[in-house]
């Protein structure tokens, strides 16, 4: 059973922020909200996300397991208006979605999830950890695109670094400790990372996100923020391109 | 060519993705005349430069190469050294036969009947020292690594894969097998729709994996056995026992437990059997190679577009496959972790 209401905004940066590493996935569904992972069929990037039922007008469910293709999703948010509510109930005899906005009703049909397991989260114990404003990432990384496909990240006691670099032309972000949120770094480490990846996993992140970024040499980084006024929380993972000699 | 066991050895399919960031130590040789024989033009004429040069062989070493890399596949090639004096009757035969293939093809050419021809032509086909120079220097600029084998290729890709520093032989002869590659891929570079000889059907080819445990635990033999088998029905260093093929061979070891059992009990004979078993068996190897992958082009339009007459924008498609596979190589999975 599922019979909720919710801020098509909500609604649509959970599909983006999930529509950039898959474009089916399996919606975990309870009393208290939702949650799902999903990992690229590369397995280089791998998404984590809740959402309590508080980031809902309305919401009232039992423990189900939808099977949403998003971009399906993605095209009937695009009917909504900015800030619209978006009603969503279950079909269950027919195993199908029904979207309404304003005069508007779709109804989706359900993926079997029967073979969509929850993939395994690597256990990863990353040495180093720190807390950097959205818009220093962003600028970064966008930055970045004008040069290459590939960023480095170098964090160390004094601060955050994304370098971006390709024959003789170079883009560098530098932060100092004072710039950072916080910063917990005994050691320097150094990741390098593919740009289209690690673009999109920030396309929904806004200015005044905080991101909590854990950071190894030549390890997976682990990007964590929240969104729908914190009421919900993302963890992404992404594998590190490592550098041929 | 090589050794004829093709019927009683299983293989089953295996596809691009199994062999991601696998290395895949190929016959060098092998593959270059399979190009030969096959990238020619309708009358059966190799493909050429405006200077005469043949460049039948690189056109497959770039194009199958990238689509190798392309689906994250490691190769390596391996070329023949110095061949062993007990191969001296078969390549003496070869060359008689490509001799007459020679004439057939002109015979055929001068009545018009192309289809003759094109088979013909296909069976000429002879890898010349500038042949050789100009694929190692193509597979250099595509970052490819080449071992020099002190003697078989095939051997020294066998022992690489027996090492465990490649994953794979890939060549379209079983000989490997009887050199103990652990593991051999057929069909690696001319997958794809594929004419059958003397007809005008086509058939799918696609590759085949061949694992030396899994066919002799099948065959309940074990590999000097299977060498046994080898000899009895021919190799590249004897002609094998008339009469003899792959079933009946496998039969008659089975039955009397090696070559000498079988040779005393259906008095036949086989010159030098022990010379040839021990090129299977001890073959001319050699440790220090080196199977460095460079994850960087050189200038590959410069050498095939500028000095060999190649078409820029196909070489630059087939280049941008290899970067995608180079940065493919370069990314790692979470599962690694």
């Amino acid at each position: 059973m599922l019979n909720a209401e919710i801020n098509s905004n909500v609604l649509k940066d959970l599909v983006d922020i999930v529509g950039t590493i898959v474009d089916e996935v399996k919606i975990n569904l309870n009393e208290e909200g939702l949650n799902l992972k999903a990992v690229d069929p590369a397995h280089v990037a791998m998404v984590d996300l809740s959402l309590s039922k508080d980031a809902f007008e309305a919401y009232e469910a039992d423990e189900t397991e939808l099977g949403l293709n998003l971009k399906k999703m993605e095209q009937f948010l695009r009917l909504a208006e900015a800030g619209e509510m978006v009603r969503m109930t279950l079909d269950e005899d027919e195993n199908r979605l029904v979207l309404e906005v304003t005069n508007i009703t779709q109804k989706m049909a359900l993926l079997d999830t029967a073979g969509m397991t929850d993939p395994n989260v690597p256990s990863l114990d990353l040495p180093l950890s720190l807390k950097v404003k959205g818009k220093y990432v962003l600028n970064g990384v966008k930055a970045s695109e004008n040069i290459s496909d590939h960023i480095s990240i170098t964090a160390n006691p004094d601060g955050f670094e994304i370098l971006s670099e390709e024959d003789e032309d170079m883009v560098r972000l530098s932060l100092n400790e004072e710039e950072l949120e916080e910063l917990n770094a005994n050691e320097e480490v150094r990741s390098l990372f593919a740009l289209d990846y690690f673009s999109n996993m920030i396309k929904c992140v806004s200015k005044d996100t905080v991101l909590e970024i854990e950071l190894g040499a030549d390890y997976p980084i682990k990007i964590q923020f929240s969104f729908a006024e914190e009421n919900g929380s993302v963890r992404y993972l992404l594998a590190p391109r490592i550098e041929s000699t | 060519m090589g050794v004829g066991i093709r019927d009683i050895v299983k293989s089953q399919e295996i596809t691009f993705q199994d062999m991601d960031n696998k290395i895949i130590a190929i016959d060098a040789y092998n593959i270059i005349y399979q190009f030969l024989s096959s990238i020619r033009q309708r009358n059966g004429q190799l493909l050429e430069d405006s200077q005469g040069r043949v460049t039948s062989h690189l056109s497959g070493l770039l194009y199958r190469n990238a689509r190798l890399i392309e689906n994250g596949i490691k190769p390596a090639y391996v070329f023949d050294g110095a061949p062993d004096i007990m191969k001296e009757g078969t390549l003496e035969k070869r060359k008689e036969r490509k001799e007459r293939a020679e004439e057939d093809y002109e015979k055929a050419l001068e009545r018009g009947d192309l289809e003759e021809a094109r088979t013909k032509a296909q069976q000429t086909s002879r890898i010349s020292a500038e042949i050789e120079e100009s694929s190692k220097e193509l597979l250099d600029l595509l970052g490819i690594p080449c071992i020099q084998a002190p003697a078989e290729g095939e051997a020294q890709a066998a022992h690489m894969v027996k090492k465990g520093d490649a994953w794979a032989v890939g060549g379209q002869d079983y000989d490997s097998l009887l050199f103990g590659a652990p593991r051999l891929v057929k069909n690696l570079t001319i997958t794809g729709k594929r004419k059958m000889p003397g007809s005008q059907r086509y058939k799918e080819i696609r590759p085949e994996l061949m694992v030396l445990e899994d066919i002799l635990n099948e065959l309940d033999i074990d590999r000097e056995q299977l060498i046994d088998i080898g000899i009895l029905c021919g190799t590249d260093y004897n002609q094998g026992v008339k009469g003899i093929g792959p079933k009946r061979g496998l039969k008659y070891i089975k039955k009397f437990e090696d070559l000498e059992g079988v040779l005393e009990e259906k008095d036949k004979d086989v010159n030098n059997y022990q010379a040839i078993r021990n090129i299977f068996l001890e073959p001319k190897v050699k440790d220090d190679y080196s199977l460095k992958f460079k994850n960087e082009l050189g200038d590959v339009k410069s050498f095939l577009c500028h000095e060999r007459d190649f078409s820029e924008s196909r070489v630059g498609s087939a280049l941008e496959k290899i970067r995608d596979g180079f940065k493919k190589r370069e990314q790692t999975s979470l599962s690694s972790f």
